[in-house]
C-alpha cells in the first residue's frame, strides 16, 4: 500500500497529472514539458522529483537533455486500484439487486392465495 | 461532488435495503464481488459506533482469503451507515434515500483513499478527478487494452 500511497499523492496535483498525460504520448525533455505550463524549470523539476520518487517516471542519466519517461507499471497499479474498487461495488450492487428481487418474490409467494 | 462516489437505485423499500447492508444473513448473498464468497460464519457485525464489521472473502477459484475489517463510526437506521478502515483511515459513507414507490437510492462515498491523501488536495475533489484521469488514460490506450467488456 505504501507505493500506492506515494503514487496517489503524486497524482493529487493537477500539474503532475498533466505531465503524466503528456508523457503518456512519449518521452519528453524537461524543457518541452515546461512549455505548456508557463512554469520555470526549477518549478517543473520539483514536480518531476515527486513523480520520480513515486516511481511514476524515470529520467535517462546519460542523455544530455535527460528525457522523462513514464513508468506505466506504477501508473497501472494506481489506475487499477480505482477500477477494481469501482468493479467490486458494481458487482456487489448487481448481486444485492438480485438478492432483493429474490426476497421480494418469496414474500409475494408467501402472501399469495 | 468530491471523492470517489458510486450510486445505485434498487427496487426495494429503504428499510429492507438498509437491513441488507448490516445483517450477516443478507450480506453473505452479495458482499463478495463475482467469483468471491463471503461465508455467513465469517461475517461479524457489531452495529454500534466503534463496533467491528468483519468479513472473510474467499476466492471461489483457489480458496485464497482476504479479511476485510472496518469499524463503524455512525449508524442511523435506515438512512446512513459510516465505517472506517483503521489501518488506512479510508472512510466509507453509505446514504440510503427513499425515492418513493418502494425505490431506494444507495450512495457510497469513499474518502481518504488511501491514508496519505488526508491533505487539502484530497479534500479538493482529487478522487473524482483521478477517476476521470483513469478513464482519460484508458482512452489514450497507454495502459494496454482493457479486458473484454470493461
Amino acid at each position: 500500500m505504501d507505493q500506492l500511497d506515494a503514487t496517489f499523492t503524486a497524482l493529487a496535483d493537477p500539474t503532475r497529472r498533466a505531465i503524466v498525460a503528456r508523457l503518456a504520448r512519449g518521452d519528453t525533455t524537461v524543457n518541452a514539458l515546461a512549455e505548456p505550463f508557463a512554469m520555470t524549470l526549477p518549478g517543473i523539476s520539483k514536480h518531476l522529483k515527486v513523480l520520480e520518487r513515486a516511481g511514476l517516471i524515470s529520467r535517462s542519466r546519460q542523455a544530455q537533455f535527460r528525457p522523462c519517461h513514464l513508468e506505466r507499471e506504477a501508473l497501472d497499479a494506481a489506475v487499477g486500484w480505482i477500477e477494481d474498487n469501482r468493479r467490486i461495488w458494481t458487482e456487489r450492487f448487481d448481486q444485492l439487486d438480485a438478492h432483493l428481487r429474490d426476497m421480494q418474490k418469496a414474500a409475494v409467494r408467501k402472501e399469495g392465495p | 461532488m468530491t471523492d470517489l462516489v458510486i450510486t445505485r437505485v434498487f427496487d426495494a423499500p429503504r428499510e429492507l435495503v438498509f437491513r441488507c447492508m448490516i445483517e450477516p444473513e443478507h450480506l453473505t448473498h452479495f458482499w463478495g464481488p463475482i467469483g468471491v464468497s463471503t461465508p455467513l460464519e465469517t461475517i461479524t457485525v457489531d452495529a454500534r459506533p466503534g463496533g467491528v464489521f468483519e468479513t472473510v472473502m474467499v476466492s471461489d477459484a483457489d480458496g485464497s482469503t482476504y479479511v476485510m475489517r472496518v469499524e463503524y463510526v455512525e449508524i442511523v437506521a435506515p438512512e446512513r451507515l459510516v465505517w472506517t478502515e483503521p489501518v488506512t483511515g479510508m472512510t466509507t459513507t453509505s446514504t440510503f434515500t427513499d425515492l418513493g414507490d418502494d425505490r431506494t437510492e444507495v450512495r457510497i462515498h469513499q474518502a481518504n483513499v488511501p491514508a496519505a491523501l488526508s491533505s487539502p488536495e484530497a479534500q479538493a475533489g482529487f478522487l473524482t478527478s483521478l477517476d476521470r484521469f483513469a478513464t482519460h488514460l484508458r482512452a489514450l490506450s497507454v495502459l494496454g487494452v482493457p479486458e473484454a467488456g470493461a
